[in-house]
């Protein structure tokens, strides 16, 4: 194809300085576009109720009022406790849960090893949506309904995270442990005082991207909870959103609320993140 | 105990956690809800304790079901208005990033964060955005003396709702593909573009000689879970349209974005059908699948 346009006189290149202007041009329309809803968000949350719909860039008498109202007057303060709840333990037990089984598939040799890590990875083609109506009818039927546990339970066996944290276990080496054992070391010691010390990489990166994802699993929090005092921030929002749809300004604190902690914790993290939500696309 | 045996028990008990939740949610689920669509929920009140069995009933209907048609077909339009519109933002931010710049990590960051945050409440700040009369994308479009939309909205229009939805969407998650197509432009030796400018090649025959062809599995990688992705197509509906809105198509009303994840969830939650929703699911499956099986042909072929 290159070979047909030989005859075609090459282009003279721009100059580099004009080159760098067009791109930077070209990254920071980029952002514009890709940011300016979560602008749009806080410049909105920050505006006095009945400028809600002004089109300032920058409020013109900016309030943190809708904070504070949303936060004391409409719950949110407590939905913002049960989110930081529900996600931090559910992120502390499904990193557990899966360090342990990654280290047993990683250094240890037992029946059906190979046959059963097929079969775990096997259930990452079906569709979550899939899992809706049998995991709501397990929970309900398990007395669990409107519980903390009932919005935890069911994603605690992250396949997902097993197969990254086997990858990664399966780098450290077995003289570690063998000399570990010979030290008269348990089996949970030999777990607490080498593979995870030594693994603690993989399960930051873990632990973040299940709090990130129970941080907004706004789906299952939804259809587990019917009381107020158990609402997520995103649950809270969607009650808040169907009852006062006229509070635009409140909307948007509430949205910057659940959207910001988030927000942060990429910022400081963000290798991590990406490194972890892009390694098992990377590799297929 | 002999040794192996020791081993074994030791091993499977670092597993019992794991396992435990995994049995119990994520593979007995599979055939519960195929137990659950033989059955019809009789008693609200009551649903587990009288579910009525009722054989092929719910599968029979799903193949009757006007609604469960048209949400295929509008699963579909979904997906190819995110599926393309994705690939070309995220190739589009990767050509941009993929020079050494300074801020370069900046930018990527900046591009990527939208990705991890939620769905939903994204998906509420751009109603705000999409809004009738006083949103800040119609009065921008006054500018330049477009009004179409002026009246209801960007998402209450229904020619506009579903392209609407595909770009709050694309907007969002768009960051994920960059990062992908920018490992692998890595990848790419820069000798081929080197012998390419010796021969004269301007920077589109490079990109569409070299560059765009060598990244073909990435973009059959995002090909095959955007479509799963539409499948499962939920928290940005229930956010910004709610099925809505409808048109009229042969005397019924349809909703202008009623997909396939969203009918589900109304089947369950809101009309609180449990088996028929569990027979939906089950569609949801299957086609997933089928996409999954051509999906690994497809890499097969590939790399053969």
């Amino acid at each position: 194809m290159i070979s047909q346009n030989t005859n075609r006189r090459p282009q003279r290149p721009l100059p580099p300085q004009l080159q760098a202007t067009l791109l930077y041009l070209g990254l920071i329309l980029g952002a514009i576009v890709v940011l300016f809803p979560f602008f749009w968000m806080l410049t909105t949350a920050l505006k006095q109720p009945g400028q809600a719909y002004s089109l300032d860039l920058l409020p013109a008498e900016p309030t943190l009022d809708n904070f504070g109202r949303i936060l004391r007057d409409y719950g949110f303060a407590r939905y913002f406790m049960n989110s930081i709840i529900v996600a931090t333990s559910a992120a502390f037990l499904a990193t557990l849960f899966a360090a342990l089984a990654a280290y047993a598939f990683a250094k240890k040799d037992f029946l059906l090893k190979n046959q059963l890590f097929l079969f775990l990875l096997a259930s990452l083609m079906i569709p979550g949506m899939m899992y809706m109506v049998p995991q709501f009818a397990i929970i309900s039927r398990l007395g669990l309904m409107n519980t903390r546990t009932a919005m935890v339970l069911p994603h605690l066996a992250n396949v997902f995270g097993l197969f990254l944290m086997k990858q990664f276990m399966e780098t450290i080496p077995g003289s570690l442990i063998d000399s570990s054992r010979i030290d008269g070391a348990s089996e949970l010691q030999v777990f607490r005082s080498i593979i995870v010390p030594l693994s603690l990489p993989i399960i930051a990166t873990l632990f973040l991207l299940t709090f990130q994802f129970h941080w907004g699993n706004f789906l299952w929090q939804l259809i587990v909870t019917n009381k107020e005092s158990l609402y997520t921030v995103p649950v809270g929002l969607a009650m808040f959103r169907d009852a006062h749809e006229e509070l635009v300004t409140l909307k948007m604190a509430g949205a910057a609320i659940s959207i910001i902690p988030i927000g942060v914790l990429f910022f400081f993290t963000q290798r991590l993140f990406i490194e972890g939500m892009t390694r098992g696309a990377v590799k297929g | 105990m002999t040794k192996t045996v020791r081993d074994n028990l030791v091993a499977y008990a670092f597993l019992a956690p794991f396992l435990a939740v995994f049995l119990t949610f994520l593979f007995y689920p599979i055939f519960y809800s195929l137990y659950l669509s033989f059955h019809r929920v009789t008693d609200l009140y009551d649903v587990f304790g009288k579910m009525r069995f009722v054989g092929l009933d719910n599968f029979v209907q799903l193949i009757h079901d006007g609604q469960l048609w048209w949400s295929l077909l509008m699963t579909l339009y979904y997906a190819a208005l995110v599926i393309p519109l994705g690939i070309a933002v995220s190739l589009a931010l990767a050509l941009l990033l993929n020079n050494r710049l300074p801020f370069r990590s900046l930018f990527r960051s900046a591009y990527f964060m939208p990705y991890v945050l939620d769905m939903f409440v994204v998906g509420v700040v751009w109603v705000l955005i999409y809004s009738p009369h006083f949103g800040v994308l119609n009065r921008l479009l006054l500018l330049f003396d477009i009004d179409v939309f002026l009246e209801k909205g960007f998402l209450g229009h229904p020619l506009s709702a579903m392209p609407a939805v595909a770009v709050a969407n694309v907007l969002k998650s768009s960051g994920f593909g960059m990062v992908l197509y920018l490992a692998a432009m890595a990848n790419i030796s820069p000798s081929l573009y080197e012998a390419a400018a010796m021969d004269g090649a301007d920077g589109w025959q490079r990109f569409r000689a070299i560059t765009f062809p060598l990244l073909k599995p990435v973009t059959l990688f995002m090909v095959i879970i955007g479509v799963i992705a539409a499948l499962n197509a939920f928290a940005e509906i229930y956010a910004m349209t709610e099925g809505g809105p409808n048109v009229e198509v042969r005397g019924r009303a349809l909703g202008a974005t009623w997909v396939t994840g969203y009918y589900l969830f109304r089947t369950f939650y809101v009309s609180l059908k449990l088996g028929y929703a569990a027979a939906i699911s089950y569609v949801l499956l299957i086609l997933t699948l089928i996409i999954s099986v051509v999906n690994m042909r497809l890499f097969r072929t590939e790399r053969a």
